[in-house]
């Protein structure tokens, strides 16, 4: 039967509620007299931590504890974001820091107070004498042999080292017709969600037992976590994600925040509240990028590339996060390098270091993002050396359609995606012909104006052979759907996923209502509850719409079958010739129907129409597992014009051709892509946290860390791909794209723009300060060639 | 991100207000449109004991025509500004760079006592008060006086006033001018501006009879250049008149850096608006 919702542009069903303030997140919770929590964070970036007095804090109006981790140790064990990784250090996560501080913003102690005003005056009072150790401020300088260490039993500030070979790249790029190659560098940049972390944990004194209403795509996780850590069976300990709005990320793993408010909850057989400050939230979570990558590419004398190698510098930060551990971003940067290209040898070599930074952390794209950006800078380095359009060496060297399954050089297996398709399909909307055309006029009145392509492709809805983080011990390749029919006929599904923003609820419930049968709006999905399904680890890493959409699938047939069951005996005709559809079972080419409604009542209520051993409860659960997981791919292609005089980008065209397989919502897709693309112009023209070498955050609030607001982000044409994928249902995952794309589309049309000028784009973001300071550089070559 | 401790007082005269502060001895703050002074007691970095709010006194909103001059009350509102007609046919260059002014939602709450008193280096209106060589009239313990512009911006954050008093309205002369621009950059639409200048223009014939140029964004308080005013004068107005007014306007302002951008973009920044408002200047009449 053709499906009705699944591919429909269904309005989302939470919108009403978000959009009129009905929402309910973490900090709406009104538990009965809470407590409120402020954290003495860290001013030093390096330091042991002498002495702290909390004396005059505690005596302090409206204080009930102050906290250090000295008062807490008994109350928990540390959690180790485990790795089976080679070569990879992992640091414990506490809730205070312990013995010593290695970021500005580590929390050092919490008050907790009736007010959080007050709490905030009792801050004041706590003394923390520090010994400065040495800022490590830059990846670089702290892989020094004589840097100061800031983890001292890791014995190195390299807390992961990995490399990924393939061939003889040595001997592929001395054969090479043309070596292009540069040192790249993507800066660090905050997910900034709109809601900062935010956590309410409410204690029931009966039981001994806490629910946490927590700001987190990983509800089951941090469940899973807290429980390992307070020794709290999951009977005891429920954690649910209400609304949350947004992560991209930076929601997605364990915050020492979170283990202290469940602590101090159970210490004080109190409810608290705590949510961060927008300071705190730019200077505490999880954090992106910041890697540096050294890369070269050989191709032949056709333009076909033959050979890539890389050394990635990740700056990850002072700790390792749990569960991705700091492998996750720039240990993807190496294994994603090679890309949708079919380059016949690889080396690429990470190392992940220590400094006096937050973590970095999954965010909106993992590690591809850079990844892409090298690539793509590469490919157009080596079809300008060979004369060769951007477009046309992409044409040569994308896995084509006959190819796949393909396995690039770092190993990953892409699966059959429309690569060359999304391509094509760019080109033919942006018009790319008669851009050239444009381009070739506005040189010629001077005009810096310039095209750049970036195409890539993703692992989405990754199964249980592929690890999310290399060497994680959870696994992260299945999720839950529980679906019931009450006893008045109404449909509830439910699922571990957390939607933060995606639009879960309203996706869910249309695969739902396709399979089972169901009106769409008699569908209720609840998600991101720990106490709804066994076990479940969240939303991230592109996964919510295969893992639960597969999941949903399967379980809304399984009771889709008991429907049939009951309505067979009821309308006393064969199961085979019954369909249920819109809420009701009937029997096909006959007007003979039951409701769900009145299945639900000769299930469970009415003892006289069904014999017992047909009264089968309608549910149905089903766990489900991709095994491996499937592609996406998409083509970007910016249009920008550099103005000489301001130095800044205008975005005059941007258009995204993507393949996520078979769509459920296209206005849900749509949204992505565009939120996607949003975040990506900020990666490319705007966001930078600066920290100073002594490790002071420069870019803390929002002044002077600059997003692109709606002025900043073009209309942009998104084109459908539609291959149907091999999971449940053909579904691709798509949330993260639009973020990976444009930051190496945008650089591209810049470089494309300024190369009339001699100059080339090699570090993101593109500010217009550092566009003016190229500009510099090609008038200062200029006048070097005027004088020789 | 919570504010120390402060007493509230919301005083319905300026007299009162001004007793507040005085009674406050040094440790008062007055509180207008608030979008800048709460961020900072937010941040605590501001910690007044005694916060005095001006929100509740009725006859400081006002924008009126008072001979060649126009006169606005300090609690007046940067959207009552942006959307006054008056304002819009008698000082220009103002209606033109009030869109500039932060955001839409900022705009509703701002007001023009706050930002002068605020003196923000990157700041629309009191780089305007200097252009228009405006005259603000303040009220303290000893009744009122009258500042010029020029002497009101000491440095960045910093006015000339005395802790106990309070802007109360401001005068700006209506200027002759056949041709005005004003120009400015920021990172975003409603950002602080990365450099800004506001120019007018009377011609007598084809020269130029009189100009009028301000800048903001690059030094630590915004400027009047009298200096390339008085260079400019009695000139002869031909195609080169952009670029020698860019020229002399970046080789009399010395840039500051900081973390959006160096002292040389600002300075090439400067140059290149100059340039533009000198030739917007020049092409409008009226």
């Amino acid at each position: 039967m053709r499906p009705r919702n699944v591919g429909a542009p269904i309005k989302r069903t939470e919108d009403p509620r978000l959009l009129t303030g009905r929402g309910e997140y973490s900090a709406d919770r009104k538990p009965d007299r809470p407590l409120h929590i402020a954290f003495l964070r860290s001013g030093q970036p390096h330091a042991r931590i002498a002495r702290i007095d909390t004396a005059a804090a505690q005596t302090s109006p409206g204080v009930v504890a102050v906290f250090t981790a000295e008062c807490i140790t008994g109350d928990f064990k540390p959690v180790i974001p485990f790795s089976r990784m080679p070569n990879y250090y992992a640091t414990p996560i506490v809730p205070l820091a312990t013995g010593k501080v290695r970021y500005v913003g580590e929390a050092v102690a919490a008050i907790i107070a009736t007010s959080r005003y007050l709490a905030e005056d009792a801050l004041e009072l706590i003394e923390v004498d520090y010994e400065p150790l040495g800022a490590l401020a830059r990846a670089e300088l702290a892989v020094a042999g004589d840097a100061a260490l800031l983890h001292e039993e890791a014995g190195t500030n390299v807390l992961i080292a990995r490399e990924f070979k393939k061939g003889d790249v040595a001997a592929d790029l001395k054969a090479a017709a043309v070596r292009v190659g540069g040192r790249f560098e993507m800066t660090r940049k905050a997910p900034l969600a709109m809601e900062p972390r935010s956590y309410t944990a409410e204690y029931d004194k009966r039981r001994d037992a806490i629910t946490l209403y927590t700001s987190s795509n990983i509800p089951g996780i941090v469940r899973d976590a807290i429980s390992e850590s307070l020794d709290l069976p999951g009977h005891r300990l429920r954690v649910v994600a209400p609304d949350v709005g947004g992560s991209f990320g930076s929601k997605g793993s364990l915050y020492p925040e979170e283990l202290l408010i469940c602590i101090a909850a159970r210490k004080l057989g109190r409810s608290l509240k705590w949510t961060a400050d927008r300071l705190e939230d730019v200077s505490s979570s999880s954090q992106a990028f910041a890697e540096i990558v050294d890369a070269e590419m050989g191709f032949d004398a056709n333009g076909v590339a033959t050979s890539l190698q890389a050394d990635v510098i990740g700056d990850v930060g002072a700790y390792s996060i749990y569960p991705w551990t700091c492998g996750l971003e720039p240990v993807q940067v190496v294994s994603f390098l090679p890309g949708p290209y079919k380059i016949a040898s690889y080396r690429g070599a990470v190392r992940g270091v220590a400094t006096c930074k937050p973590p970095t952390g999954p965010y909106r794209g993992v590690g591809r993002p850079i990844s892409t950006f090298v690539a793509e800078r590469l490919m157009d380095l080596g079809g300008k050396a060979l004369g060769l359009d951007p477009l046309e060496i992409r044409r040569r060297n994308l896995v084509r359609a006959e190819e796949f399954p393909y396995r690039i050089a770092s190993g990953i297996i892409w699966d059959k995606t429309g690569f060359v398709e999304c391509l094509d399909a760019a080109a033919e909307a942006a018009g790319y012909e008669h851009l050239r055309v444009q381009q070739a006029a506005a040189r010629k009145q001077g005009r810096l104006f310039g095209i750049g392509i970036a195409s890539y492709a993703e692992l989405t809805g990754i199964g249980s052979r592929i690890a999310v983080a290399p060497g994680m011990p959870i696994n992260t390749g299945s999720e839950t759907a529980k679906i019931n029919i009450d006893s008045t006929g109404g449909v509830t599904a439910a699922f571990g996923v957390a939607s933060h923003g995606q639009g879960l609820e309203t996706t869910l419930a249309q695969i739902v209502a396709d399979d089972l049968g169901a009106r769409f709006e008699d569908v209720r999905v609840i998600q991101g509850d720990s106490d709804e399904v066994p076990m479940s680890t969240g939303t991230y890493a592109s996964r919510s719409a295969v893992l639960g959409g597969g999941a949903a699938k399967h379980a809304s047939r399984i009771l889709q079958d008991k429907i049939k069951r009951v309505a067979s005996h009821l309308l006393e005709a064969n199961q085979d010739d019954i369909e249920v559809s819109d809420g009701k079972a009937a029997v096909i080419g006959t007007d003979r129907a039951v409701t769900f409604k009145q299945v639900a009542k000769a299930v469970y209520s009415d003892m006289k129409t069904l014999p017992v051993e047909a009264r089968e409860e309608l549910t149905a659960t089903y766990t489900y597992d991709p095994i491996n997981g499937t592609t996406a791919a998409a083509t970007h292609i910016a249009v920008v014009e550099v103005d000489p005089a301001t130095c800044f980008v205008k975005i005059l065209k941007y258009v995204v051709a993507e393949d996520c397989g078979r769509i459920i919502n296209p206005m849900i897709v749509d949204g992505q892509v565009h939120g996607g693309v949003a975040q990506g112009i900020g990666a490319a023209l705007f966001e930078e946290l600066i920290y100073d070498d002594d490790g002071q955050l420069l870019s803390a609030s929002l002044v002077d860390y600059v997003i692109p607001s709606a002025p900043e982000v073009p209309a942009m044409d998104v084109i459908h791909i539609e291959s149907e994928s091999a999971v449940a249902g053909g579904f691709r995952g798509m949330g993260e794209g639009g973020t990976i794309g444009a930051p190496a589309a945008i650089a591209n049309a810049i470089a494309d723009a300024l190369s009339p000028l001699g100059v080339d784009v090699s570090i993101l973001p593109m500010t217009p300060e550092r566009i003016f300071r190229l500009m510099e550089q090609a008038r200062f070559n200029a006048r070097g060639k005027a004088d020789e | 991100m919570k504010p120390a401790k402060f007493e509230y007082v919301a005083p319905a005269t300026v007299d009162a207000a001004v007793e507040a502060l005085r009674a406050a001895n040094g440790e008062g703050k007055v509180l207008a449109g608030g979008q800048s002074l709460l961020p900072l007691l937010n941040f605590r970095m501001t910690r007044p004991a005694v916060l005095v709010d001006l929100n509740g006194i009725k006859d400081l909103s006002f924008i009126e025509l008072r001979g060649d001059r126009v006169a606005i009350g300090a609690l007046t509102r940067h959207r009552e500004i942006e959307q006054s007609p008056l304002i819009g046919s008698k000082l220009p260059v103002m209606a033109a760079a009030m869109r500039y002014v932060a955001h839409l939602a900022i705009r509703n709450r701002g007001t023009i006592g706050g930002s002068l008193s605020h003196a923000d280096p990157a700041a629309e209106l009191p780089m305007l008060s200097l252009f228009y060589g405006a005259s603000l009239l303040v009220q303290g313990p000893s009744g009122r006086r009258t500042v010029a512009a020029e002497d009101f911006f000491v440095d960045a954050l910093t006015n000339c006033l005395e802790p106990e008093e309070i802007v109360v309205e401001i005068e700006f002369p209506i200027l002759q001018h056949d041709g005005w621009a004003f120009e400015e950059v920021a990172r975003r639409f409603g950002d602080f501006a990365l450099a800004s200048i506001a120019v007018s223009v009377r011609r007598r014939a084809s020269t130029i009879e009189d100009v009028r140029v301000a800048v903001m964004g690059v030094a630590d308080t915004p400027l009047r250049l009298k200096e390339v005013e008085a260079k400019l004068r009695d000139i002869a107005i031909d195609n080169q008149t952009p670029d020698r007014f860019s020229g002399l306007v970046t080789s009399c302002v010395s840039a500051n850096g900081d973390l959006h951008a160096s002292a040389e973009y600002r300075h090439h920044l400067l140059g290149r608006l100059a340039r533009r408002a000198m030739q917007t200047a020049l092409a409008t009449k009226g």
